[in-house]
């Protein structure tokens, strides 16, 4: 097992004829990942590397039983994108496009919760599951395996980019990862690391999970206390990046849009305490979780 | 995040048919005197900058006199108010009021919903009240999917303790206000204080704004208005900043270059991405050493934006070495970043033999990367290091040239 992404993955990719998507398709076609359908208005009939384009996603639905979709079409068009998803009955939906209106994301997540749809990001790299050799978004660009390898741990990143180099550690460690997730960068995402760590929690391929962390959010003390209310109980590593932001003038924001320390709240000594506290290896330093992964799971 | 400054936020305000005081903007002590005898004195004088709490910060003045709004007004103008130099001033005839109330509307990320919140005691620091005496203060969050009802907005006032005419008025501008926030895509609108006047008007007395940076392709008519990336730094830009996000917006669709200064320090810092940099940044301070500069380089830049954001961070005065890493990239060529660093490294004619450089770059084409490195002479790490290891060797390497240079 694992979670949200198996062999039973059926993925089209919403705006699949950009350049960016083309290549996203192209690398996950050649991982060995089944891209079934994409779809591009007024561009039906034609395809993208071999992969069938539709005008509408309920046309592709319908001929490919869809149930995974990744969206990359141009900021002001994400919150259209993800209402047709949510019409055709797609239950799982992954947003790579960054700067989404936050106005347009606190409705499509509304509309989501309410219809019970998954949705991952927006401004998410992606999500893998190494061992069934599905991938979707760009995580781990061409050469999917110099980070990610089939294994045990679940990886859990507030950056894309972290997503890889954690799940990299993780192999250098000896080990390999379950899933990884790119949860997004904003504030505003459709799900938390609370969320993923009540599914890897359920997930019996999964021992343990390594989260990277930024400041800014309350996502960190979530999963705290998720943890002390017992629904969480496998070893869990955390690292929080950006300690430095704590003696910077408070509201400036350095790196994600999510990583805002205001009104005292978001600080990463504050998540590290709390983490802490909950019985989480929290990690001083990104290297100990090298040794501490080997410590813990042998 | 961009600021709007109060008196663009309360022309938008007016437009939706809320009372706000008559004003007008001064950019000299003359014109301050001028504007406040059209206005008729007493006048408020209030800085014009892209901060909140101006009161306690001594940046507003009232004025009786032509001549004492000129004198204040220089006073103003002299001034930095939180890092920001005043260049404006807000001249403002001086309502009666009879009540100061607090309103703001904001999203409240965790519930994932626009909030209100409402006090009949304002004028105030907010968060202190809430803590003193959270019965004062209402919070409502209102659905995403359908907005604020009237009603709702009537329930806020009526439970706080308003009735009659003043609830009415307090509700038509609490809906009033609500769709400014939804339909300009505001992050923040803050009206403190939101005032009923001796002659029983509800008028916004002090506004504070800012608008969802992401959202600015939809709305043109604001684009005068709105200091965009007004977060990203705690202070005006810095000439070299801006000489940095022309070289970014050169280029605007291929890769991001961000660069912020910092006040001290001797390690130029060329990294990315968001929680790469982080990450990087901590590590370096972990071992003693001390960053320049902050940046963010990535999204496959172009060879011409590495080349000029290198430059720029190599110019500050200072900067003793450079420090280049990335997480493994996803798409990011890193080849791309090699002949980019390399040739400002040349152009600037810093020898890496004497010039510490440290490089951890893994990722798409890193074997060209390493090439390139290497051939100039670069102390290079691909996916042999992690970036903490790295990190480590420019800190080190840093603190042997400078005691090398103490010795000569």
């Amino acid at each position: 097992m694992s979670i949200l992404l198996d062999k039973h993955s059926r993925i089209a990719i919403q705006g699949i004829t950009g350049r960016e998507a083309a290549m996203v398709t192209k690398h996950s076609l050649d991982y060995g990942t089944m891209i079934l359908a994409g779809v591009t208005p007024g561009k039906e009939g034609q395809d993208v590397h071999g992969v069938p384009v539709y005008d509408t996603l309920k046309k592709a639905v319908q001929v490919h039983e869809i149930n995974t979709s990744v969206v990359y079409v141009p900021p002001a068009f994400v919150y259209d994108a993800v209402l047709e998803s949510i019409a055709c009955g797609v239950k799982l939906i992954l947003i790579a496009t960054e700067n989404v209106p936050q106005a347009d994301a606190l409705k499509f997540l509304a509309r989501a919760k309410q219809a019970g749809v998954q949705v991952i990001g927006p401004n998410s790299v992606g999500m893998i599951t190494p061992k069934d050799r599905v991938k979707v978004g760009a995580i781990g660009g061409d050469k999917v395996e110099r980070c990610f390898v089939p294994g045990k741990v679940g990886v859990i990143s507030r950056s894309g980019g972290m997503t890889a180099e954690t799940s990299w550690m993780v192999k250098r460690a000896g080990y390999g990862v379950s899933t990884s997730v790119s949860i997004g960068g904003d504030a505003l995402i459709g799900t938390s690391i609370s969320d993923l760590l009540k599914l890897y929690q359920a997930d019996p391929e999964t021992e343990a999970v390594v989260t990277f962390s930024e400041p800014g959010t309350s996502f960190e003390e979530d999963a705290a206390e998720l943890i002390q209310a017992g629904e969480f109980s496998k070893p869990l590593f955390s690292f929080v990046a950006g300690r430095f932001t704590e003696s910077m003038p408070e509201g400036t924001v350095f790196g994600h849009a999510g990583a805002m320390i205001a009104g005292g709240s978001g600080k990463p000594s504050q998540k590290m305490a709390k983490l802490k506290a909950a019985g989480a290896h929290v990690l001083e330093r990104f290297d100990d979780l090298i040794p501490l992964l080997k410590e813990v799971l042998n | 995040m961009g600021k709007i400054l109060e008196n663009f936020s309360k022309q938008l305000i007016a437009e939706y048919g809320v009372a706000v005081p008559k004003s007008a903007v001064a950019h000299t002590p003359e014109e301050a005197r001028e504007k406040g005898e059209k206005l008729g004195f007493p006048v408020v004088l209030k800085a014009l900058v892209p901060v909140g709490k101006r009161g306690k910060a001594g940046a507003i003045k009232f004025a009786q006199s032509g001549e004492e709004a000129e004198s204040l007004a220089r006073e103003l103008l002299s001034v930095t108010v939180r890092h920001f130099p005043v260049e404006k001033v807000l001249v403002e005839e001086k309502i009666a009021i009879a009540q100061e109330w607090y309103l703001s509307i904001t999203v409240d990320k965790g519930k994932q919903a626009p909030v209100i919140i409402a006090s009949l005691e304002g004028g105030v620091d907010v968060e202190e009240l809430s803590r003193e005496k959270p019965e004062k203060v209402c919070t409502r969050h209102v659905d995403p999917l359908f907005g604020l009802a009237e009603y709702e907005a009537k329930e806020i006032w009526a439970g706080l303790g308003l009735s009659g005419k003043p609830l009415t008025l307090a509700t038509q501008a609490l809906v009033r206000l609500y769709r400014v926030f939804s339909e300009k895509d505001a992050t923040l609108l803050e009206i403190n204080p939101l005032v009923l006047t001796e002659s029983g008007e509800v008028m916004a007395a002090a506004s504070v704004m800012s608008v969802d940076d992401s959202a600015m392709y939809r709305h043109p008519e604001l684009s005068n208005m709105v200091q965009l990336g007004s977060e990203r730094a705690w202070r005006p830009l810095t000439e070299l900043e801006k000489a940095m996000v022309e070289v970014n917006e050169a280029d605007p669709y291929r890769g991001t270059a961000r660069y912020t200064e910092m006040d001290d320090g001797n390690i130029g810092f060329l990294c990315g991405g968001g929680g790469g940099s982080l990450l990087s940044f901590d590590a370096i301070i972990s071992f003693g050493g001390k960053p320049a500069n902050y940046s963010e380089v990535g999204g496959n830049p172009p060879e011409r934006k590495v080349y000029g954001i290198t430059k720029g961070i190599l110019s500050k005065p200072g900067v003793k070495g450079l420090f280049v890493a990335h997480n493994i990239t996803n798409n990011t060529q890193v080849d791309i970043m090699a002949k980019g660093v390399v040739q400002a490294l040349k152009d600037l004619g810093k020898d890496p033999a004497t010039f510490p450089v440290v490089v951890r770059e893994a990722g798409v084409n890193d074997e060209a990367a390493r090439e390139i490195f290497t051939a100039a002479g670069i102390e290079y790490y691909g996916d042999d290091a992690t970036i903490t290891e790295a990190a480590k060797r420019i800190v080190e390497r840093v603190q042997a040239s400078e005691a090398g240079e103490g010795r000569n």
